[in-house]
């Protein structure tokens, strides 16, 4: 019992986070239904038939919806279809800090010291994820019935408890992949192996509507067990098997990262690569790019910068064919290809690709700046800032140089995936303006600047709070984007989303009164971070 | 021209406080400390935990702000001048920072490269006397080889003033007499030497001076061989003596 206290203790924070976020992700949505769905069934009609459609156009990320009329069915697709993704990157981040973090922390050494066994530690962290998860996605089940009791309409209990159950055994069965995942890598890689693997599982479901040929694979993905509960929407139920299912997913996946744990060393991966010898040297690199500022930053982190621009380029290719699988049909219609033709000034592949490609590209380049922010933020806590500030170098200068590294770090990768949708949008035979794909592309970097921009004074300021608040700030940048139009906010409320400033620019060209704002927003970010920094303790 | 620099500098005490604190609340922190360490000494700083050891070295480095008094190394201030204090400064901290998958080589190349003067020999010198692999991963080496990386990377730039937070801890006594070793060289070289340490043996054996903390308020300093010469009890029990057993007791320090 102590056990499961202290690993639902260690997620207190993840718990907290999570639940605060599933709650306003639902309560949101159930509101907006009432705002823009309409009141006559006529008008809730319609809104359903042009919600469809958008979710016809939606189904690489979220599942086909039923009931879209209802605010049952609609919070089902636009919240917990979403939620679905954040609690699959909760379970990682957890998953991964439990099997490894921990253990490199020197804590799960601690804990085994007292006596207890690495099963009952390995089953406290499950059983303290599980309650936490289940938490989390109650709490966006009672969102959806209090603003459903906003709307005047009342929600039953029961699908809600069901689809929070759902919701959680997904999570959990996440979770125990992740641990078991982590188990058999290495510390360093287990949370990008587990991601990857996730991600395959993820994608395999997803786009097995698209690419027919995944759909043989889909039983192996716990997020195709998660779909097929749908008890929000009329009509729908709870798929006891399918949530079963993820259950013994879990299970299974937790028992094999238990009798994994068990048999091998604290602080070594299960399976063990054969080291070259390496013999001793004495003499430091020689390599010159250690002595040249700003370089020597992205020579440091080029192992990430490397992934980052893979895994984009990676992306970015996948979003063109998914993008000409999409329009392709439609363009089979004369009347719509005229129709899209006139709408989108005759750069209809130009124009979905910025919706389909630019859109997950922006919120990739906000994580891909919260990343760096984490990692000024780890500096400081660490004690790596006091040593690169032992040197001669004043602490505006160690700023000027994390946001020049950063400026370069996220033009090489906008750069390198914008190659890739070029290259891959040729052999696809798609007319995409290359003039507007390379704004569109170099736009991202400013964008990711305007986070950095923002973490680097919370990194001045707290350190230790940088990366939640900075994560806090993203999600309701990207919900003032999202919401704004819905409820008709002011522009200048509408401005305040680094996604509004960010625009469409393959089908509209860049927003230069945008782009100026967010260059404003950049250089007082990093000037205020400069202040803050001469004036406070470092590490503390 | 050399010998005048040569005599203004002897003149100068290398560190120089004067009612330096750094007050943390609660009766914690640092308090009007008025310490002057001469050229070319070697100073011990003693102290049980919490006592503000760090805290000094962290205010001497400029790390962090004092909240009354100024501190000063070879008569520079240590926060408006610490650019040009650190040029002259190698400094070991308490605790060695993460540095992941990156090599000691790699390490000692990108600290190396922003403090810039680093000469590759002194390195190799360095490394070879505490066999300390450079080819092996940060997160591969023991407490003690990431021990061993501070000391190279404190001393490869042959700094005239060495600031070190417990130099000898997690070193095996092998590795601790060739430290001494390395002090007693750099010293002879011309280097201050400003070192807090729990050992008192240790201090006896490569100190000229002394500096007892207590509770924040330092309550002695003295040269150990007037102490020698004057015949007074051991260090460790001038030590001691400065402390009760409530004091013991005492809530440690944010250090």
């Amino acid at each position: 019992m102590t056990a499961i206290r202290l690993g639902f203790r260690l997620g207190r924070w993840g718990l907290l986070g999570f639940s605060v976020l599933a709650f306003a992700s639902s309560f949101i949505q159930a509101v907006a239904f009432y705002q823009i769905a309409g009141h006559s069934p006529a008008q809730r009609a319609a809104f359903g038939q042009s919600m469809a459609q958008l979710a016809s156009q939606l189904t690489f990320i979220l599942a086909p919806p039923s009931g879209l009329d209802t605010v049952g069915g609609y919070v089902e697709w636009r919240s917990f279809g979403g939620l679905a993704i954040l609690f699959g990157v909760w379970a990682l981040v957890s998953g991964s800090g439990a099997a490894r973090g921990d253990e490199e922390r020197g804590l799960v050494e601690a804990v085994l010291a007292t006596g207890l066994t690495r099963s009952r530690w390995l089953a406290s962290r499950v059983t303290g994820y599980a309650l936490a998860s289940f938490v989390a996605a109650l709490a966006s089940g009672l969102a959806l019935v209090a603003g459903a009791a906003g709307g005047g309409e009342s929600v039953s209990l029961r699908p809600v408890i069901e689809i929070s159950v759902a919701l959680a055994a997904l999570g959990l069965s996440c979770y125990a992949l992740t641990l078991l995942i982590a188990q058999l890598t290495g510390a360093r890689i287990a949370t990008a192996a587990a991601g990857v693997v996730l991600l395959i599982l993820f994608l395999i479901n997803r786009l097995s509507q698209t690419f027919t040929w995944l759909a043989s694979w889909r039983w192996l993905s716990p997020f195709h067990y998660y779909e097929l509960n749908q008890p929000l929407a009329p009509g729908g139920a709870f798929d006891v098997r399918a949530t079963l299912t993820m259950l013994g997913i879990a299970l299974v996946a937790a028992a094999a990262a238990g009798a994994v744990f068990e048999s091998r060393d604290l602080g070594a991966p299960f399976v063990r690569w054969p080291s070259r010898h390496r013999p001793a040297g004495y003499e430091p690199s020689g390599a010159p790019l250690w002595r040249i500022p700003v370089v020597r930053a992205l020579y440091e982190r080029r192992a990430g910068l490397s992934m980052w621009a893979a895994g984009l380029a990676a992306v970015s290719v996948l979003f063109v064919y998914l993008t000409k699988t999409v329009i392709q049909p439609l363009l089979s219609f004369p009347a719509l290809s005229q129709f899209f033709g006139g709408f989108v000034g005759g750069q209809l592949y130009t124009s979905f690709l910025g919706y389909f490609w630019l859109s997950l590209a922006q919120l990739l380049f906000a994580g891909f700046a919260i990343a760096q922010v984490a990692r000024w933020s780890a500096e400081d806590a660490d004690g790596r800032l006091e040593l690169i500030l032992s040197t001669p170098r004043s602490r505006a200068s160690v700023v000027v140089e994390r946001a020049i590294a950063l400026t370069l770090g996220a033009a090489i990768v906008a750069a390198v995936s914008g190659v890739a949708v070029a290259v891959a949008a040729h052999y696809q035979a798609m007319n995409v303006s290359g003039e507007r794909l390379a704004e569109g592309t170099l736009l991202l970097v400013p964008f990711a600047l305007v986070f950095a921009a923002a973490g680097a004074v919370l990194a001045s300021w707290n350190p230790r709070a940088a990366v939640g608040l900075l994560g806090g700030l993203a999600f309701a940048s990207y919900l003032v984007d999202e919401l704004g139009p819905l409820f008709r906010w002011p522009t200048w409320v509408q401005d305040l989303s680094a996604f509004k400033l960010f625009g469409s620019p393959l089908s509209t060209g860049i927003d230069r009164s945008g782009l100026a704002i967010m260059v404003a927003i950049i250089l007082v970010g990093f000037a205020v971070s400069i202040l803050l920094m001469e004036r406070r303790d470092i590490g503390a | 021209m050399h010998g005048a620099y040569m005599l203004r500098e002897m003149a100068v005490s290398a560190i120089r406080t004067s009612k330096l604190s750094k007050d943390y609340g609660v009766g914690r922190g640092l308090f009007e400390l008025d310490l002057e360490v001469g050229s070319q000494e070697v100073f011990g700083y003693l102290g049980p935990n919490g006592a503000g050891k760090t805290t000094t070295i962290r205010l001497l480095m400029g790390m962090i702000r004092p909240t009354g008094g100024a501190a000063y190394v070879f008569g520079l201030d240590c926060r408006r001048d610490s650019v040009a204090v650190k040029r002259r400064v190698g400094y070991l901290p308490g605790e060695m920072p993460q540095f992941g998958s990156l090599r000691g080589k790699e390490v000692v190349a990108y600290l190396g490269g922003m403090r810039g003067g680093t000469d590759p020999k002194v390195v190799r010198s360095i490394a070879e006397r505490f066999d300390l692999d450079l080819n092996r991963r940060f997160r591969e080496y023991s407490s003690g080889n990431k021990r061993k990386l501070g000391l190279l990377l404190a001393f490869m730039h042959r700094p005239d003033l060495l600031i070190l937070d417990e130099p000898t801890s997690g070193l095996d006594p092998l590795n601790q007499q060739e430290f001494y070793e390395l002090l007693r060289e750099a010293r002879a070289a011309g280097a201050t030497v400003f070192l807090s340490s729990h050992v008192l043996s240790e201090v006896e054996q490569i100190c000229d001076t002394v500096g007892i903390l207590r509770a924040g308020k330092l309550v002695r300093v003295a040269r150990l061989q007037e102490l020698r010469d004057a015949g007074e009890t051991s260090l460790e029990e001038i030590f001691l003596s400065y402390y009760s057993e409530t004091d013991h007791h005492q809530k440690a320090l944010p250090e």
